[in-house]
């Protein structure tokens, strides 16, 4: 169970790499193309995603796919925070409503994997499982 | 949704649909049996999978360039998408009801985050 725990946390933990890796692709977008700051960020994003896919290979052999996949939705949840935070992005009701909409729509998405041994969720894996 | 969100969004949404592509491409080519380990990861399939990811990565800097970047995990959700149109069509997998449920909470989710939000 303690085990389960900590890799849940790692899991939180990369995912939030990869939600930090698009903060960088926005940051990347506002420098000038091929300046210094320019190529700090994109690397930035490449290393978050290096990062972010060596780690969800391991993390994928210690908890369910279908954990991993539905606890991703979670990137909903931070974009949302972070472009308020970094962006000073505005939300609304409808983007909220969109996003729960999203949200449980990629929940249930991940369950319906739980008992089909053949999912389709195999496709995501690979890619980081390379 | 103004028409510059739109314009955007079409970068992100085409990064995307590659980013689903090159996740076939893996899929096939680790199905697939090699002599070495070596031979695995420097194929042609992957390597040309992984440039096609690569070059997502340049497509997601320019849509964040008009969209917002709340927007950019809403329209991630289409991937789901690709991965059962692809998953029924090349590999044979199988769709249920609940995942069709789930693709319409999506889609809708997409629609009113976009078009309503």
């Amino acid at each position: 169970m303690k085990g389960k725990i900590k890799y849940f946390i790692l899991l939180h933990l990369i995912i939030l790499l990869y939600s930090l890796s698009a903060i960088c692709s926005k940051a990347a977008g506002t420098k000038p193309f091929m300046s210094m700051e320019f190529i700090l960020y994109y690397g930035a994003v490449i290393i978050l995603l290096g990062i972010y896919a060596i780690c969800w290979q391991q993390i994928i052999k210690k908890l369910p796919l279908t954990t991993a996949f539905s606890n991703k939705a979670v990137t909903v949840v931070w974009g949302i925070l972070f472009g308020i935070i970094f962006f000073a992005e505005k939300i609304s009701i409808g983007k909220i409503v969109g996003a729960i909409l999203v949200i449980v729509g990629v929940v249930l998405y991940s369950l319906a994997d739980k008992d089909d041994s053949l999912n389709s969720s195999s496709l995501d894996n690979d890619i980081d499982n390379q | 949704m103004n028409s510059k969100v739109l314009f955007y969004s079409c970068f992100l949404l085409i990064g995307i649909f590659i980013s689903a592509v090159s996740q076939v491409m893996l899929k096939k080519a680790a199905l697939k049996k090699y002599d070495s380990p070596i031979k695995e990861y420097l194929n042609p399939l992957v390597i040309s999978a992984y440039g096609l990811f690569f070059f997502t990565t340049v497509l997601s800097i320019l849509a964040y360039k008009g969209i917002p970047l709340s927007m950019g995990p809403i329209l991630e959700a289409t991937s789901y998408i690709y991965v059962t149109i692809f998953g029924v069509k090349i590999f044979g997998e199988k769709i249920n009801k609940q995942k069709i449920i789930a693709l319409l909470f999506i889609f809708a989710g997409i629609f009113v985050y976009s078009l309503l939000g």
